[in-house]
């Protein structure tokens, strides 16, 4: 699997270059910042560009409008978004253009080699990756054990794992041979049951579905 | 100012007695003796001209002694009176009243040149009078040498007794000199009155208008007269007349200038009363301006940290450069100062006033001193409390940041190291390879309490996206369910940003932790350069009125912003945090 990598600290990107390559992966160019990064992009359409936020000239996050560029203009390429923060509303923001192909990992959890190879190749297959810390963040703070998806009813949990695959309402509704509306009803019922933290409705249902896939 | 000593009651009563005398004299002269000369006032004008000079001059005398106008008054009020004696039989009195027959006029102009401060300013001054003098009465008792009565114009004279050779022609000649002397001389004073009055401040021109006209009018009327006189009177006695009547109005246009600062001298028990009552009703700047007459008057207090003056709110104050067109009067307590007075010029000739109104108010100025030192050290305070509280938050960004880009970066590749030795160690040394992990292990646990530490020291979602998505992030995180509602459409100052994001994580923070509630609001608003945030949950309520050391902290923080923190927490009403930061 190919991969392009870009970080502003030498010392972090040299690293996980070596960390990728002895992985097996072909790293196929090194960027400081996010333009060269689109550049080496655009040049070379690696598999994964695995990104840092925090980049050059004003050190926000360059990172993640450079990986909103990389999913407008290369839709195929995976992209795997490091930061040193525990950030849920970039990860959501990376999320709600779609779950396919998107990670969101904090750094420290690139120095586990089988870890960071399975991000790598999930990220790089279509699949989603996103750090335990930040799924906490997400669906809150719950005891030990708590798994709010068993709260569903059989029928909600069908629902939610079709939401989870990108459909929409309609898609899910003529797929299990009923109205809008009681996919709707079904829908309010999961986010409500699920106790996810006011906010709009696209976020909620990516909230759901991680919520979804954190289970799995 | 030097201040004379008043006039004793005796000596005022003594003049105006002979004044009265000097005046009835005068009177019965020109009524019942037929007039002397063509160009003499009638009794009428005598009276009136002569009461009103004798009586502004010596209520001029004892209102202000220290001025020398009332005595000026009462001399030339006694010079006109005499002028009359020419009607007089005995030749030696008729001989007096010719010879003083234009001392008068010397009074009047020596009046209107030392008004209002009554000493002559400068040398010209003192040459117009010089040579007013020598005209009118030098010249006079050089004609006397020489004229008899026709020669001096005075056809109802007695025998002229200084006369020592008889040249009436001589005698016409100095006359006559005296008049083309005398009326550009007149004309000139006019001028030198006109152009120092142009010259002079607002007020002064306002307050010494009225002398102004009347002695200017009296003058031009004289000089006409003299002119014509020169042409042979071809009007009569009516210019004479004219200028007589005009003269009548320059000692009430002067006593009424010195009664108007009388007045103002009169004020000052006034002020005394004023300053003595309730403090809270007095505005010692508004009351100043009274008593002196000076509405434009500002007042300024002494800061002694800053050596400099400061106005009432603390602000400091720049004292008015020389050719600035206003003047400062500094004021002392026992050799402090304590406050200046910045004012119209003219009060300069009012030193005497000035100093009163300043020693009557001095306990005030000192106390309001006070009271402008106190603001001064708050505002002080207050710039000096946002100075820290700016550099604090600097200091936090450059914190987080260098943990960014030094310690936390270099951990994570040393556990990148640690991740690539632990699959290069062959398979057989399996405790080697634990030992690896552990410690790859214990280092991920460090570099997430250091995330944990530098976001609490600086969260870099405010720095990056502002305050609304760092609350939406703190509500998102909140232990209970909390809404928010964010109505900010821009950046705010950084200070600004800062302690209301701290304040809403400590509120959440202790709501989830003491309150018992089930949910919380947050409500956050910028309008008007104000920001409103309110936390309020629906637990029990009945913090503390502080809310915490953790919160005292954080209103410190506001208050030093120049905001306020509020705290209602009703026992079973749950507790509601209420910020207004300026953002201005």
């Amino acid at each position: 699997m190919r991969v392009a990598l870009a970080d502003d600290a030498v010392i972090l990107r040299e690293g996980l270059s070596r960390l990728l390559e002895e992985a097996g992966f072909e790293v196929v160019g090194l960027a400081a910042d996010a333009d060269s990064l689109l550049e080496l992009v655009e040049r070379t359409h690696p598999d994964v560009a695995i990104i840092d936020i925090r980049m050059p000239p004003t050190h926000t996050d360059e990172g993640l409008r450079a990986a909103k560029t990389i999913r407008e203009r290369w839709p195929s390429i995976g992209i795997l978004v490091l930061s040193q923060h525990v950030n849920t509303r970039y990860a959501l923001e990376l999320l709600t253009a779609g779950t396919d192909g998107v990670g969101y990992l904090l750094k420290e959890r690139v120095s586990d080699l089988d870890e960071l190879a399975a991000s790598v190749n999930r990220v790089g297959n279509g699949g989603s990756v996103l750090d335990p810390v930040v799924v906490g963040e997400l669906v809150g703070r719950r005891r030990q054990g708590d798994n709010p998806l068993e709260r569903l009813t059989d029928r909600e949990r069908e629902v939610l794992a079709l939401i989870a695959q990108g459909r929409s309402n309609r898609a899910i509704a003529e797929q299990l041979y009923v109205t809008d509306h009681t996919i709707e009803k079904h829908v309010k019922n999961i986010l409500g049951t699920l106790r996810l933290p006011q906010s709009p409705d696209d976020h909620r249902r990516v909230l759901a579905v991680i919520t979804y896939l954190n289970s799995q | 100012m030097t201040s004379a000593s008043p006039p004793t009651k005796a000596k005022l009563s003594l003049l105006a007695a002979a004044g009265v005398a000097a005046g009835a004299g005068a009177i019965w002269l020109s009524a019942h003796q037929p007039p002397a000369r063509p160009t003499e006032p009638g009794p009428l004008l005598t009276l009136l001209v002569g009461a009103s000079l004798l009586g502004s001059g010596l209520a001029a005398w004892r209102a202000r002694p220290d001025n020398r106008v009332g005595k000026i008054m009462v001399f030339t009020s006694f010079a006109w009176f005499a002028e009359l004696l020419v009607d007089a039989t005995p030749a030696w009195l008729n001989t007096i009243g010719l010879a003083v027959q234009a001392l008068w006029v010397v009074g009047l102009v020596y009046l209107l040149l030392a008004f209002p401060s009554g000493r002559l300013q400068g040398r010209l001054d003192r040459w117009l009078l010089a040579g007013g003098a020598t005209v009118a009465v030098g010249l006079q008792l050089l004609a006397m040498l020489y004229g008899s009565k026709a020669g001096l114009h005075c056809p109802g004279c007695s025998n002229n007794l200084l006369q020592l050779v008889h040249n009436n022609q001589q005698a016409r000649n100095w006359l006559d000199l005296q008049r083309v002397i005398g009326a550009p001389l007149i004309a000139a004073i006019v001028v030198r009155l006109v152009v120092r009055w142009r010259r002079a401040s607002a007020a002064q021109r306002r307050e010494a208008a009225p002398v102004l006209v009347a002695g200017c009018a009296t003058l031009v009327a004289l000089g006409c007269t003299v002119v014509l006189d020169l042409l042979g009177d071809p009007l009569g006695s009516l210019p004479a007349n004219v200028y007589f009547t005009l003269m009548a109005t320059v000692p009430v246009a002067v006593l009424f200038v010195l009664l108007q600062r009388r007045l103002a001298r009169g004020m000052i028990a006034g002020l005394v009363v004023e300053l003595g009552g309730p403090s809270a009703s007095v505005n010692l700047r508004e009351a100043l301006a009274r008593a002196l007459g000076d509405s434009s008057l500002q007042l300024a207090f002494w800061f002694p940290p800053e050596r400099h003056y400061v106005d009432g709110d603390g602000a400091p104050v720049k004292l008015p450069d020389e050719d600035s067109g206003r003047r400062s009067t500094f004021v002392e307590r026992d050799g402090q100062p304590i406050a200046v007075l910045l004012h119209d010029p003219e009060l300069e000739h009012d030193a005497e006033l000035v100093a009163s109104v300043c020693a009557a108010a001095s306990l005030t100025l000192e106390n309001e001193r006070l009271q402008a030192e106190l603001r001064a050290r708050l505002l002080e305070l207050q710039a000096s409390r946002a100075r820290l509280v700016h550099a604090t938050d600097a200091e936090r960004r450059r914190i987080e940041r260098d943990l960014h880009d030094g310690t936390q970066q270099r951990l994570v590749s040393i556990a990148m190291s640690l991740g690539l030795l632990e699959t290069k160690l062959p398979g057989q040394t399996g405790a080697a390879q634990t030992l690896v992990r552990e410690t790859r292990e214990a280092l991920t646990l460090a570099l997430a309490e250091l995330r944990e530490l530098t976001h609490g020291i600086n969260p870099p979602l405010l720095t990056e996206r502002g305050l609304p998505a760092a609350l939406d992030e703190l509500c998102r995180r909140a232990g209970i369910p909390t809404r928010l509602d964010v109505t900010i459409d821009q950046r705010l100052p950084d200070q600004v940003e800062t302690a209301a994001y701290f304040l809403v994580s400590e509120a959440l923070a202790n709501a989830a932790k003491h309150s018992h509630g089930s949910e919380i609001q947050v409500f956050a608003s910028h309008r008007g350069q104000r920001l409103t945030v309110e936390i309020g949950d629906d637990g029990i309520g009945g913090t503390t009125p502080t809310g915490g050391s953790g919160v005292r902290g954080l209103a410190d923080r506001i208050e030093a912003l120049g905001g306020r923190l509020t705290i209602s927490s009703p026992p079973g009403r749950g507790t509601t945090l209420r910020a207004e930061i300026p953002c201005g």
